[in-house]
């Protein structure tokens, strides 16, 4: 154990103006969810915390949690950067983030069911028609289909900030398959064992309890007539980059995981084929795009899909989670209006803030982003993963120009928000054996199932690992951090 | 498919056709056959096969007898696509080189007369109906442009509406120039052929007609539907034949109208429907999906023959 002053684990923590950083408050005191972790800490050197960390790494590796990221053929497989410094969570923040992301879920389930039934909110004027007759994500086939329970977004990740004004913001609902979960589970494990000492000087919320609910939650939505569901998670195959996490999933629900061919439909029934035989299928957690979901109902050439499961689905004779369809409100430009969704369907105003939101497709809108192109993001509207996103401070002239010309050739695919401060936190860089501020963010799962709600309290905190970037995808080269929920 | 006329009827003759015929209520019996074979080069041992050819039961089309058969010995199931239209599913695990299913069918069609309908609106109140929210909300999926029906740019002056006229006369205009604007030409069009080619190139089949009709009528604010089904050429005429294809649009006050611009008519009790979707896509007679390798070959033919007239 190392004495000397500098080696210390925050010697050289450098603590820029301006970011709202997780850890210390403005004065630069340790806030108080984080006293007790830091003492701890603080007892440490520098070098006891790389050997720690190393030691969780190689348990990723050992575990097999890892991930591709698209469109990089050569690359290999990697683990998910992570560190061994938690993100705290107090339990009063806490209450408001459960609440708000329960309240935007339900909205949203409203949204659904209102646009494939009798679309009172575009009749209404609340929603503009052309975010469903432009969004290819709006499946005519879903149109008065009642899915049980009136439930579309089983499962959604909600993505949150908290910008430099000590608020948290949504960034954006995810709600066609989001994906993560599996990391918070490991994250967790991987803390534990390097760290159960720790965790004895804190009331942490459980994170382990996710698949047992999620599994119950989907139950409450089995067809009608079926006693003891049987439950299966669909995955694409092993080259998907959620692949781990399918496999996961599967395997601590304790149910089967299975491709499209492993499935077939009869009389409108899912079947299982297994060495016994068919097998009834009732519930299908399915990991797979609408797109690929069954070839004779969406794109005829997926290989991924169930020929005939949307007919079965139709029928009322297998559940889908989440539903088809769902992907018209994960959609950047349905976000923008989902203050107004909560207020319409809820009569509420929303408990977590919107960031604000300039539409492209609006005249005067289009002209205030192209004049203050440089104080903005520009987004895409369906594009999932942070890609396409530009960030107006950071691109050079001719990238401007660009975008520019792009956002005018294509106004309705663009809508563009001010450039949010996302929070800081102290986060380790291998590379520079040190801790340095990094932007996070927190992705959060709600499972809505029959008249009750599950948030995993925990979620996913995402670190952009450059210094300065804003975008934590793990495609775009983002890391994790175990998320500790307080309890009371 | 066309039928060939010595003289293609203007819509005047047809009208007063129609009114003629609705004192009479005549029904008509048909007998469909739909055959196809599908021969697959490497062969295979799982497969999918889906057939959307079952008449639609409707108020002028009541089903008396259907019958299905393939030579693979495998369950033919009575199913449902996404739109609600009755489809047959044959799975099989066998390994095989080929599958030959017929559909038989009969058929009663109560003659269609367009005009049973009270008078249309003022020609100004119908626009404004059409152009007005709820209208477009109500119809979305059918004034949605899909890859087949949506107009370039540089097409959408190809024809215009006139707004001194009601939707129904310029659609019936439409009708007529949709006819007169490309020739009906077989082998040179396919399912994948774009709607922009097809304007250019001026020559297609049914199916061509149709995504011009809906495309053009839609651009117009005109719900408009893609039709798959039957077409019965002639009294007493029976043959070979295929699939044919037609559109249905939407006229306020009225309801879903069919027009089958390859024969510049109104359909009529010769049109047997089977199912209608935003284009083509949504009707395909036959998807599949097999586990293979190697060329397949599909030939398919239908007929239909008059049983009798009452």
């Amino acid at each position: 154990m190392g004495t000397a002053e500098e080696k210390s684990i925050f010697s050289s923590y450098v603590k820029k103006d301006g970011l709202f950083d997780e850890v210390f408050d403005k004065k630069g005191e340790v806030k108080s969810v984080y006293k007790k972790l830091l003492d701890l800490y603080g007892t440490r050197t520098i070098d006891d915390y790389v050997e720690l960390n190393n030691k969780a790494k190689s348990s990723f590796f050992n575990q097999g949690i890892t991930f591709q990221v698209y469109g990089d053929k050569q690359s290999q497989e990697k683990i998910f950067p992570f560190d061994l410094f938690p993100r705290i969570i107090s339990t009063e923040e806490w209450e408001t983030i459960e609440k708000g992301a329960i309240q935007r879920n339900i909205a949203l389930n409203h949204f659904l069911w209102d646009v494939y039934h009798d679309k009172k909110i575009i009749k209404d004027k609340v929603v503009p028609i052309e975010l469903l007759s432009s969004s290819p994500n709006y499946l005519h086939q879903m149109m008065n289909v009642d899915p049980p329970n009136k439930i579309y977004n089983h499962i959604s990740g909600t993505d949150i900030i908290k910008h430099s004004d000590g608020n948290y913001y949504v960034l954006e609902d995810n709600i066609r398959c989001p994906s993560g979960v599996s990391y918070v589970i490991c994250n967790r494990t991987a803390l534990k064992r390097a760290l159960f000492g720790v965790f004895n000087h804190y009331q942490t919320h459980s994170v382990t309890n996710y698949a047992e609910n999620l599994l119950h939650l989907l139950e409450t939505a089995k067809p009608h007539g079926v006693d003891m569901p049987v439950t299966v998670v669909i995955t694409p195959g092993m080259f998907n980059s959620a692949y781990y996490e399918h496999s996961y999933l599967a395997k601590a629900m304790g149910v089967e995981l299975v491709e499209g061919r492993d499935l077939f439909v009869e009389n409108d029934f899912v079947y299982m084929k297994t060495t016994q035989g068919p097998v009834r299928v009732d519930v299908v957690y399915r990991r797979i795009d609408d797109l690929f979901l069954d070839p004779m109902e969406f794109s005829p050439d997926s290989a991924l899909g169930v020929p005939g499961i949307f007919a079965a689905y139709r029928k009322g004779n297998v559940t889908l989670a989440n539903a088809p369809g769902t992907g018209v409100a994960d959609d950047k430009a349905i976000y923008t209006y989902m203050p107004e969704i909560i207020k319409y369907y809820l009569d509420e105003e929303p408990i977590l803030k919107n960031v604000h939101t300039y539409h492209c497709s609006r005249p005067q809108e289009l002209q205030y982003v192209l004049d203050n192109i440089k104080d903005l993001v520009i987004k895409p509207v369906d594009e999932a993963g942070g890609y396409g996103i530009s960030i107006g401070n950071r691109l050079t002239k001719d990238e401007i120009e660009r975008v520019k010309s792009e956002v005018k050739a294509n106004p309705r695919k663009y809508v563009a928000q001010p450039i949010m401060s996302l929070s800081v936190h102290p986060t380790y860089i291998d590379q520079k054996e040190s801790f340095e501020q990094r932007h996070v963010d927190l992705r959060t799962f709600t499972v809505l199932g029959k008249d009750e709600q599950f948030v995993l309290k925990g979620g996913l905190t995402r670190v952009a690992l450059k210094e300065g970037n804003l975008i934590v995808n793990s495609s775009q080269g983002g890391g994790s951090k175990d998320t500790w929920v307080l309890k009371p | 498919m066309r039928v060939w006329r010595k003289n293609s009827s203007t819509t005047d003759a047809f009208l007063s056709n129609l009114a003629r015929l609705k004192f009479t209520r005549m029904l008509y019996e048909y007998e469909i056959d739909y055959d196809t074979r599908n021969s697959y080069e490497m062969g295979l041992n799982e497969a999918f096969w889906q057939f959307l050819v079952i008449p639609e039961e409707n108020d002028t089309q009541e089903l008396t007898y259907w019958h299905f058969e393939n030579d693979l010995d495998e369950k033919n199931s009575v199913s449902e696509n996404g739109l609600g239209f009755k489809t047959v599913q044959v799975r099989s695990k066998k390994e095989l080189d080929h599958i030959k299913f017929n559909a038989h069918f009969k058929l009663t069609k109560k003659e269609i007369n367009p005009f049973d309908f009270d008078l249309p609106l003022d020609i100004d109140e119908e626009r404004k109906l059409v152009d007005s929210l709820d209208f477009r909300v109500d119809h979305e999926p059918y004034l949605r442009k899909t890859k087949f029906t949506q107009l370039l740019e540089e097409h959408t002056s190809i024809y215009l509406f006139d707004k001194k006229k009601s939707i129904f006369e310029n659609l019936t205009e439409l009708n007529h120039w949709a006819y007169n604007h490309l020739y009906f030409k077989t082998g040179v069009t396919d399912v994948n052929t774009s709607l922009d080619e097809i304007i250019e190139n001026r020559h297609g089949v049914c199916q061509d007609f149709t995504h011009l009709f809906c495309a053009i009528a839609k651009h117009h604010g005109v719900p408009a539907r893609y039709v798959s089904g039957y077409l019965h050429q002639g009294h007493g005429f029976f043959g070979d034949s295929q699939m044919h294809a037609w559109a249905e649009a939407f006229v306020p006050n009225v309801g879903w109208i069919g027009f089958d611009p390859t024969n510049n008519v109104l359909a009529n009790h010769n049109h047997i429907k089977v199912c209608h979707g935003k284009d083509y896509t949504d009707c395909a007679p036959l998807k599949g999906v097999v586990y293979t390798l190697g060329k397949n070959e599909t030939e398919y033919s239908v007929s239909v023959k008059a049983a009798q007239q009452q």
